[in-house]
């Protein structure tokens, strides 16, 4: 049966309706663009900023030489090319303008919709980093999730540092880098996102990732045979850890904001006591010395039970906070052999520990307080519950009355397991106090 | 009169929540937080108990005049003259309000999605969709609602459980936010919000009477109350007032930070489907009663001829306004805060003149429900 001629018009005009559905105008196809995985910001030279820019290059294997871990990592110094990707740097007057100019030496689009890591050299970051900030809290390409990272030295150092020595996939080698937060506590995780909100914030401060390079010369040379100390502290900078071997950038410490100018750093080891009073802190070994054979250690395995309890209220004009916190831990070493373990002497070790965290976070929400007047825990939300109005708490100016709070804190730990061995049996030998001859 | 077909109270219920719930997706919130600050979650609900109140003199007025819609109480209280007058001012408001939602619409969808293509050209894709369903008339619309009903809430309420690991309701403090009374002025000034509710009492011959009227018509509002002040709420205590109150979409935001691990991130595209279509069933809706208002104050018995020219007329008042700013600091505030001086004060005002004349319906029927 021949169909009639409305309907073959009306089945034209709906095919025509079609036609838009393609979204020609925002259509892109992948390869038409660069992703940019890393954005660094360094002080220009004869204009405002230098913008670094790691991008992938989709090329099999990582391109170039791939997968990393050479002497020299990859890749030919003056091409910019690192393991499978390109490092760019442009001198423009806006972060965004760069990468119009970079467009002119760059044969794709470079988008800022995988970014990763945001890096400010520690310079720029001292000078204030807001107006690099707002183009990127407004722009569309950018995710909320790119992690904000300060580094030691030129952020275009760090970046061409960021080298794929694990596996050939550079996008996901940055992301698991920053997982490790997670593992250790010894950086916080900060993504752009809490950075912006924390910037604006009257509750509080920001802060960052703190990072840097390390040339390996800081691994020292041996001694010849002298005993050395113990050292249970973890207090250096990043770039300074003693080792060698595998990638140079590292993640170590936390960047304390004041504003949107840096004011100093956190060292790792205050790092996880911040995490744990921000309910951040997801697990990491600690190690302390033991009480009963000095220059022997234990080490635990310590993790938030439950989210911190903080409480504040203005006494007198003061504000008075309280911050407890509830740790689980594992005994996971006891190099003594001793059995802390036990219901006799488990008491004992966990008022130990308790102590240890106790002092460590007092000593850290302190510094912050009277090194830096910045209030990166954001205390501040359990005070504005004493104000009715924004416009009283707003007039109190929290931030700038953040040295005065006094700041009780309590930590309870609670040991739980050891491990694969409960009560250790003494190790048996020849020599004088049975434990052979070493 | 348009034979404008009846459905039932799953039907109006969801097309009134649909219709009053779409706001949230856009630039509403950004305006309440930045007025309301902490306590825009409480304005709202302040907003939501005016819109109450007025629902109750509303009913009470359809229930002076049984069996009528709110057009014809028009024309019954004030005379044929003034009654086709009002409806006129209606209908024009209608169309306003049509051109201004899908233009509010397709901004935040340049700025969020499809930044490169033409304003015009997305208003023309938008309105062949609108302009399909006006076609079908006011049942089919009312269906469409249904059937989008439970995704559309669905979804809401997904986006609100995906992103608790970002609230922190601490920053809800101060709680008061401006001011307790600063609060209650502008939440009850903000009541516009609700007002669509009004356009129940416009399609009320289609619901099955009176009760179904005030079922659908308290329920809608209360549903809408309680989801625009857990969303303000949520969007504050991911936000703090600071940032949401820079936000163009407060929800879109809130659907980006779902961040569960490397693998769960970056789905908002999919809550742009529901966004999409709660936009076409509120725009359809409203471009609908426009044209049916026409007809009414023109005793137009059919429609369809009509929906060209009030297209036409819908894509050049979408295209007017040339900035966001014009949109959001103009636009928006007629539709969100003003609006009451025609969709609530008239009726209001047609109810006082109904009980100072002593004018009643009259019922035809003993069973009326």
């Amino acid at each position: 049966m021949p169909i009639p001629i409305r309907k073959l018009i009306a089945i034209g005009i709906v095919l025509c309706f079609f036609l838009p559905l393609g979204g020609c105008y925002d259509a892109t196809e992948i390869d038409e663009e660069v992703y940019a995985l890393v954005i660094g910001v360094d002080k220009g030279v004869n204009n405002m900023v230098r913008i670094t820019f790691q991008y992938a290059t989709y090329k099999d294997g990582g391109g170039g030489k791939a997968g990393g871990g050479g002497s020299d990592g990859g890749g030919s110094e003056e091409s910019g090319e690192v393991d499978g990707t390109i490092v760019s740097t442009v001198e423009a007057s806006s972060l965004l303008g760069a990468i119009n100019l970079l467009d002119a030496a760059v044969n794709r689009q470079i988008s800022l919709m995988h970014a990763k890591m945001l890096v400010f050299s520690e310079e720029y970051a001292r000078e204030g980093i807001a107006r690099y900030v707002e183009p990127l809290a407004r722009f569309r390409e950018v995710r909320e999730f790119m992690r904000v990272v300060v580094c030691k030295g030129k952020a275009e150092d760090f970046i061409m540092e960021n080298k794929t020595f694990i596996g050939t996939n550079s996008a996901k080698n940055i992301e698991l880098m920053f997982e490790q937060s997670k593992n250790s506590g010894y950086f916080p995780d900060v993504f752009f996102n809490d950075f912006y909100i924390a910037l604006l914030a009257p509750y509080g401060q920001s802060c960052a990732i703190y990072a840097g390079v390390n040339d390996f010369q800081h691994f020292p040379q041996d001694t010849g045979g002298k005993n050395p100390p113990l050292n249970t502290k973890q207090d250096m900078e990043p770039g300074d850890i003693p080792r060698k071997g595998g990638t140079k950038n590292e993640l170590f410490g936390t960047v304390v904001f004041d504003g949107d100018k840096m004011v100093g750093s956190l060292t790792p080891d205050e790092t996880r006591f911040f995490l744990m009073g921000i309910g951040e802190f997801r697990r990491g070994f600690f190690v302390l010395e033991d009480p009963e054979k000095p220059g022997f250690i234990f080490v635990i395995e310590a993790e938030l039970s439950k989210s911190p309890k903080m409480k504040g209220n203005m006494e007198g004009g003061r504000p008075v906070l309280d911050l407890e916190l509830t740790l689980d831990a594992d005994i996971v070493s006891i190099q003594s052999r001793n059995s802390y373990e036990n219901l006799d002497h488990i008491k004992g070790l966990e008022k130990i520990i308790e102590d240890y965290f106790t002092t460590g976070l007092t000593k850290t929400i302190e510094r912050t307080q009277q090194e830096w007047n910045s209030d990166i825990f954001h205390f501040g939300k359990k005070i504005a519950g004493e104000f009715q109005t924004i416009q009283e708490f707003e007039q109190y100016n929290w931030l700038s009355h953040y040295k005065e709070a006094k700041i009780s804190t309590q930590v309870n730990v609670n040991l739980r397991r050891s491990g694969y061995i409960y009560e250790a049996k003494p190790i048996r030998g020849t020599s004088e106090g049975g434990q052979g001859s070493t | 009169m348009i034979k404008e077909g009846h459905f039932g109270f799953y039907e109006a219920f969801s097309l009134m929540t649909i219709v009053l719930i779409t706001k949230i997706f856009f630039a509403s919130p950004m305006v309440i937080i930045k007025t309301l600050g902490t306590a825009a979650w409480l304005g709202t609900l302040v907003s939501c108990a005016t819109s109450i109140v007025f629902f109750f003199i509303l009913y009470s007025l359809m229930k002076r005049f049984p069996q009528q819609d709110l057009y014809q109480i028009f024309e019954s209280v004030t005379g044929k003259m003034v009654g086709k007058s009002l409806i006129i001012i209606f209908g024009i408001f209608l169309l306003y309000s049509a051109a201004v939602n899908l233009r509010e619409f397709i901004t935040v969808l340049k700025i969020y999605s499809m930044p490169f293509t033409p304003p015009g050209v997305l208003i023309f894709a938008f309105l062949l969709v609108v302009t399909a369903l006006a076609y079908v008339g006011l049942e089919g619309i009312a269906r469409t609602a249904f059937v989008f009903f439970y995704p559309v809430i669905g979804s809401l309420f997904l986006i609100i459980i995906l992103s608790i690991p970002s609230y922190d309701f601490d920053y809800l403090k101060p709680y008061f936010g401006y001011g307790l009374m600063h609060t209650l002025f502008i939440g009850t000034l903000r009541s516009s919000a609700y007002d669509e509710i009004v356009f129940l009492a416009v399609i009320i011959r289609s619901i099955h009477g009176l009760k179904l009227f005030k079922k659908a018509g308290f329920s809608s509002l209360l549903l809408t109350g309680i989801v625009f002040s857990t969303c303000l709420a949520c969007i504050v205590a991911a936000f703090q007032y600071t940032v949401g109150s820079e936000h163009v979409s407060g929800m879109y935001q809130l659907t980006r930070i779902i961040y569960f691990s490397r693998f769960f991130q970056r789905i908002e595209a999919i809550f742009l489907f529901i966004w999409v279509i709660t936009s076409i069933i509120t725009v359809s809706f409203t471009f609908y009663l426009a044209l049916s208002s026409y007809c009414r104050a023109f005793e137009i018995n059919n429609h369809r001829p009509l929906l060209l020219p009030f297209s036409i007329l819908t894509f050049v008042l979408a295209l007017y306004p040339s900035t966001l700013a014009e949109i959001i600091e103009v636009h928006i505030m007629i539709l969100r805060e003003f609006s009451s001086v025609i969709l609530m004060l008239i009726p209001v005002m047609v109810f006082i003149l109904a009980v100072v004349r002593g004018k009643k319906g009259v019922m035809r029927n003993a069973n009326t429900n």
